[in-house]
């Protein structure tokens, strides 16, 4: 074998925002959108639209997977379809009854504990391999955005509050969350990563006709900005 | 002349803004607020189109969005409803549907050949003589169709939109205003929608020469755009309902789909013209349309009128006529008694006379206008005593004899109807959860009946979602006899029309029912009452009425035609919409557009086809890429392979109840074929299943099945309960195919597994680091030569792609797509399910008889492997090769394979090969014709025929050495 090499992590719209000409950060091992371009913050309040899959996650599910996170010391939600916020921005999203999404925030260290000790073997356990185009939506006209690509009322799901949805957004299956980021009204969203690149480009595309567009973390998620160069 | 009023109290015209248009290559003026038919009616023209099928002259109608003969175009834009679109400046409007222009159409000859297009007319034209079949096609084609379409329109993507209600009111008359408000007032999120471009409905025409209703409609509307939670939306249509109250708003940009929790019904009624010769005249009217044309525009609908009614809005009119200066000739009232409140006293105050018991006998024209009217006395049983006409002269003639409810989306939600003599019309006895009807609708007439039901059924919508809300009252359907219950009156000159959209005379219902369609769903199909543009909402209840007299029974249990959404024609452009048409890319895409990819789709999928190269044509770059894979080393992106994995102590039996082949066996670190079957012993998908662990297989299915396949997978063990796990990793893992006799160098440069045959040999699993990335690696050999399919995490499939790509530049690495990858797996004979297969495919057909384990005691479709054994083969899927003196007209896929002149199978997969030197395939043909050297015929395109002949497959290295690969 030739010299060992370290090995580069993709965004699934990484293309999406090279061709923006964006301005890139390295964070824990992804190239991660800082800046696309000036008009950033003005994007960001009106429909910003920011690639944040460079965030670490993992998957599991199974019977016994609400207990043998428990057991690790991972807070998990109470039922279905709820979210719990983790310690340095990160999450942990019950899917279904018996399935979870661990994603750590910009400063998080949860991911990296927890992963390595999901495997095969565990009874009632199955390791799930999760590969997200992870997306942030922020700005004022993000519910004109909605209207026009989900067919969920958010209208009544309140900032921050427990609730997670998984629907479909412009045809792509997606799972949704409200939460305040910067203390602003934001949307996290997370699809397949093979989808990603059709989601983000309609949903920018219908962004820009708002008054919004792609944005980097810098104007979406200062604390991930903050994160980058690790 | 202009027949502009002096300002009227709430009309919509804004007299400060003059618009110009032309009409006809004629030019007008009106003003903003006007639409082109009161624009036109307010400069003097009455005829405003021709209608459908005998080219008769047309003037207004309704007002209300059914003036189907007073369609226009302009410009790009056609079939412009003339009588409720806003009128534009510098309109160039022509009428769609005449030959020469409205005023010298050509084709207002049919009127004088009516007698030759009876009922079934064109249905009857292409039965009989068949010959003249494809003439009458020509001539119909011709002479038929509405608007002009300009192919250079450019095309608009309306956005689509979702919206969210707790109460949706559709309809904004004087029930829709009060149902808005008690359900806002009870705290409900109301959407309050109306077709029209202000709200008010009735409450703002339907005056009877006072303005309380007026003035009602100002108090409520005050109120209700007061309220924060109540959305206000004129010129929005609520075009149909699905289920859970989805329900699509169209309003003149887009279509919004909106969900209520509740839907409150107020649409009202459509006024419903009464039946008698020449009712078609430019200048024969609804009451509602000339008091639309009053009130909203300001426009004297005539000079002097004839007002035939038979209930109490038919009076209102008169006076609305009366206060507005029109003099009103008299008023025909059907009924022998007339009116007899006070409604009738202040008719006869305003000086008008009142003939009770008289009906319209025919009306008179006179230069495509009306000139006067017949009346005639009706006797003891109804019917006109022609004995005694009396001639009016008229200019106008109001007709103002009943409504039908405008119940579609009742209909639509499941409600029951059925026909209320009191009022003569249907109405609703049974509604759908969540669905409330209010006003007209309901079979409630009059003003303060309606304001009180709309309030009622708000109420009770607002209670339906959870607010509280006292149980309200119950209120009574009437007045009585609102509707004549047959204001049709039959004419032996015909000219009687029941449907002004196709034309439907009296007697074409009589003879439709003689020649057997006398039920309403085939004399609606039969005679086209209903079918025109607008959809039956003038036509439907005279039909009913008619139908009903000829077989002897009520209208109720004549029953009435089927509203399915939507009830009202919608935009083309408001249908299409922002599309979205998700597609999947893999981790790679960017890769392959950097190269050159030539895409294709392939179920959700872009995959490349081939990789484009200045200068050079498809055929020779997938030649160059099979060479390349060959003699030295290709890659191709699999990643779109569907992955998936299977966990616990189970694992082992779940695949061996969902594939034909043995899994318990295989051991850890080797993969093995399998092939899966439905129920009927089909092939329906096949792929590798890879055996990680005791308890935890990985395995792969085809591009297009893998959603499928996982939820089949899901609803399997949902009845087994087998303790297995499921996780579809399709998304999460790319794949790749390093293939060629060089692969294993280009990969011994990146990773610190033991390449060597012993250690690593075909078929094998192994997992480990490839560029400094964790992996799955797995010896196959679908293309036939030494190859790793290397399967990584996707947020690594760039770095994997480019890092081979970089290797194997010394060793001549190339791309390849999917057609190389197609022409490779043919010379070795493998299958491709789909295309070597097809929905019937049993495995024995296509020589999978070695992946089916008899021997177990379960497998999904064992049962039916049985059963079709013992049928034997329908036919037999065999290896082919083409005659060399054939080779230059080589059959194509789905070929067919011929016998003594009947079919008996069809190539499904061919290929020149290069490698070989010869043009092979796979073919279908009977069971008797698998034996090596069978000659086979292949018509090909033109019908030449093509001999070819059996050969043993795999056609390319048919020991399989160059795949195991020793050294």
């Amino acid at each position: 074998m030739t010299a060992p090499m370290t090995p580069v992590r993709s965004s699934p719209v990484a293309q999406a925002l090279v061709a923006r000409k964006a301005q890139w950060a390295p964070y824990r091992g992804m190239p991660c959108a800082v800046s696309v371009s000036a008009e950033d913050a003005r994007h960001s309040a009106a429909v910003g639209v920011c690639d944040v899959s460079g965030l670490e996650r993992c998957g599991l599910k199974g019977s016994g997977a609400a207990a043998w996170l428990e057991a690790q010391g991972v807070r998990v939600p109470a039922g279905a379809n709820e979210w719990v916020a983790l310690p340095g921005g990160g999450i942990v999203a019950r899917l279904a009854r018996t399935e979870f999404l661990i994603e750590d925030g910009p400063s998080g260290t949860e991911v990296r504990r927890v992963r390595p000790l999901i495997r095969a073997g565990i009874d009632g356990v199955t390791p799930v391999l999760r590969q997200d185009c992870a997306l942030v939506l922020t700005g004022e006209r993000v519910p004109e955005l909605l209207v026009q690509t989900c067919n969920v009322d958010f209208s009544g799901v309140p900032a921050d509050g427990p609730g997670l949805t998984l629907t479909q957004m412009v045809g792509v299956s997606v799972t949704v969350i409200r939460r305040e980021l910067n203390g602003e009204p934001a949307l996290r969203l997370w699809c397949d990563f093979t989808s990603g690149p059709y989601l983000w480009e309609t949903l920018v595309g219908i962004a820009e006709e708002l008054g919004g567009g792609a944005v980097g973390v810098a104007a979406a998620w200062p604390e991930l900005h903050a994160a980058t160069g690790t | 002349m202009s027949a502009r009023l002096p300002p009227v109290d709430g009309e919509w015209i804004d007299r400060t803004r003059t618009l110009s248009f032309q009409f006809e290559g004629r030019a007008f003026s009106g003003y903003a607020g006007d639409v082109p038919s009161s624009a036109l009616w307010a400069s003097g023209v009455h005829v405003l189109g021709r209608s459908f099928k005998y080219h008769r002259p047309r003037g207004l109608l309704s007002l209300a969005n059914h003036d189907v003969n007073a369609l226009m175009q302009s410009g790009q834009r056609f079939n412009l409803r003339a009588d409720v679109e806003a009128l534009e400046e510098g309109m160039a409007l022509a009428a769609v549907n005449t030959v020469g222009g409205v005023e010298a159409d050509r084709l207002r000859i049919f009127d004088r050949l009516s007698r030759f297009l009876p009922v079934g007319f064109y249905y009857k034209a292409f039965h009989r003589p068949k010959a003249l079949a494809a003439y009458w096609e020509r001539v119909f084609r011709k002479v038929t169709g509405l608007g002009r379409i300009d192919f250079e329109t450019p095309h608009i993507r309306t956005p689509k939109r979702y919206d969210f209600a707790d109460v949706l009111v559709v309809g904004a008359g004087p029930s829709g205003l009060r149902a808005a408000l008690a359900a806002a007032e009870a705290g409900a999120k109301v959407v309050l929608v109306d077709e029209n471009a202000r709200i008010g409905g009735s409450l703002g025409y339907q005056r009877g020469a006072s303005d309380a209703g007026w003035k009602e409609l100002q108090a409520l509307e005050a109120r209700l755009r007061a309220m924060p939670n109540v959305s206000i939306r004129s010129s929005t249509l609520a075009a149909g309902w699905y289920a859970d109250h989805w329900v699509p708003l169209v309003d003149p940009v887009r279509m919004t789909k909106l969900r209520a929790g509740a839907v409150v019904v107020a649409q009202g009624a459509f006024e419903q013209p009464a039946v008698f010769r020449n009712n078609d005249l430019p200048g024969v009217m609804l009451a509602s349309a000339a008091q639309r044309l009053i009130y909203r525009y300001a426009v004297k609908p005539m000079h002097t009128a004839v007002v035939l009614t038979a209930n109490a809005d038919g009076y209102r009119a008169a006076l609305d006529l009366s206060a507005n200066g029109v003099s009103v000739a008299c008023v025909v009232d059907l009924r022998a008694k007339g009116e007899s409140d006070e409604l009738a006293d202040r008719v006869k105050h305003h000086g008008i006379r009142v003939l009770p018991g008289h009906c319209v006998w025919e009306a008179e024209g006179q230069a495509d206008r009306l000139s006067g009217v017949v009346v005639c006395p009706l006797n003891d049983q109804g019917q006109p005593d022609t004995s005694r006409p009396v001639k009016i002269a008229a200019d106008g003639l109001l007709m103002s004899v009943g409504w039908a409810p405008a119940a579609a989306l009742l209909y639509q939600s499941g409600c029951r109807m059925k026909y209320d003599d009191l009022t003569h019309q249907f109405v609703p006895v049974e509604l759908a959860p969540g669905m409330f009807a209010a006003g007209r609708v309901n079979g409630v007439h009059d003003l303060q009946g309606r304001l009180a039901d709309g309030a009622r059924a708000g109420a009770l919508a607002a209670r339906h979602c959870g607010f509280s809300v006292p149980e309200p009252a119950a209120v009574a359907r009437g007045p009585a006899s609102v509707s004549h219950p047959y204001p049709i009156v039959d004419h032996p000159g015909g000219k009687n029309f029941v449907d002004f959209d196709e034309d439907l005379q009296v007697k074409d219902f009589l003879n439709a029912a003689q020649e057997g369609f006398d039920n309403i769903e085939l004399m609606k199909r039969y005679s086209t009452v209903g079918m025109g543009p607008s959809q039956g909402k003038h036509s439907n209840m005279s039909a009913i009425r008619i139908l009903a007299r000829i077989v002897g029974k009520s209208p109720g249990e004549v029953g009435s035609t089927t509203a399915r959404p939507f009830f009202h024609p919608v935009p083309m452009s408001h249908l299409a919409g922002r599309g979205f048409h998700p597609h999947r890319e893999t981790p790679m895409h960017s890769r392959h557009v950097g190269l050159g990819a030539a895409w294709m789709q392939a179920g959700v999928w872009l995959r490349p086809e081939y990789y484009a190269a200045p200068g050079k044509r498809k055929a020779e770059l997938v030649r160059e890429e099979v060479r390349a894979v060959r003699s030295g080393v290709g890659l191709i992106d699999v990643g779109t392979l569907g992955k998936l994995e299977v966990y616990g102590p189970d694992a082992a039996e779940f695949l061996e109840r969902i594939y034909t082949g043995k899994f318990s066996t295989l051991k850890v670190g080797m993969t093995r074929y399998a092939a899966m079957l439905d129920e009927s012993a089909v092939v329906i998908d096949d792929g590798v299943v890879a055996r990680l662990s005791d308890q935890h297989f990985y395995f792969t299915t085809t591009t297009t099945g893998s959603t499928n396949i996982y939820r089949e997978l899901q609803r399997w063990n949902a009845q087994w309960g087998l303790k297995v796990g499921l996780v579809n990793t399709t998304g999460s893992f790319a794949a790749v195919n390093l293939a060629g006799p060089k692969s294993r160098e280009v990969l011994a440069g990146l990773t610190s597994l033991d390449l060597s045959n012993e250690a690593f040999p075909y078929l094998a699993l192994r997992e480990g680091d490839v560029a400094g990335v964790p992996a799955r690696l797995m010896r196959v050999g679908f293309v036939g030569e030494i190859g790793y399919e290397i399967h990584v995490p996707a947020e690594y499939g760039a770095h994997l792609w480019d890092t081979l790509m970089a290797a194997g530049e010394a060793f001549g690495i190339r791309p390849f797509g999917v057609e190389a990858q197609r022409v490779l797996r043919l010379e070795k004979g493998h299958i491709i399910i789909g295309q070597d297969t097809d929905g019937l495919t049993a495995p024995d057909e296509v020589g999978l008889e070695w992946a089916v384990k008899m021997e177990k005691p379960f497998f999904v479709g064992k049962r039916s492997v049985e059963i079709v054994r013992r049928r034997g083969p329908r036919h037999k899927l065999v290896g082919f090769e083409v005659d060399a003196a054939g080779a230059r007209t080589a059959p194509k896929e789905c070929h067919l394979v011929i016998r003594n002149g009947a079919i008996v199978g069809r190539v499904t997969s061919i290929v020149d090969s290069e490698t070989l030197g010869r043009v092979v395939g796979l073919a279908f043909v009977a069971p008797d014709m698998t034996a090596e050297g069978t000659p086979l015929l292949i018509r090909v395109d033109g019908g030449a025929m093509v001999q070819a002949r059996v050969v043993k497959t795999p056609f390319y290295d048919p020991d399989s050495a160059r795949q195991k690969a020793p050294t």
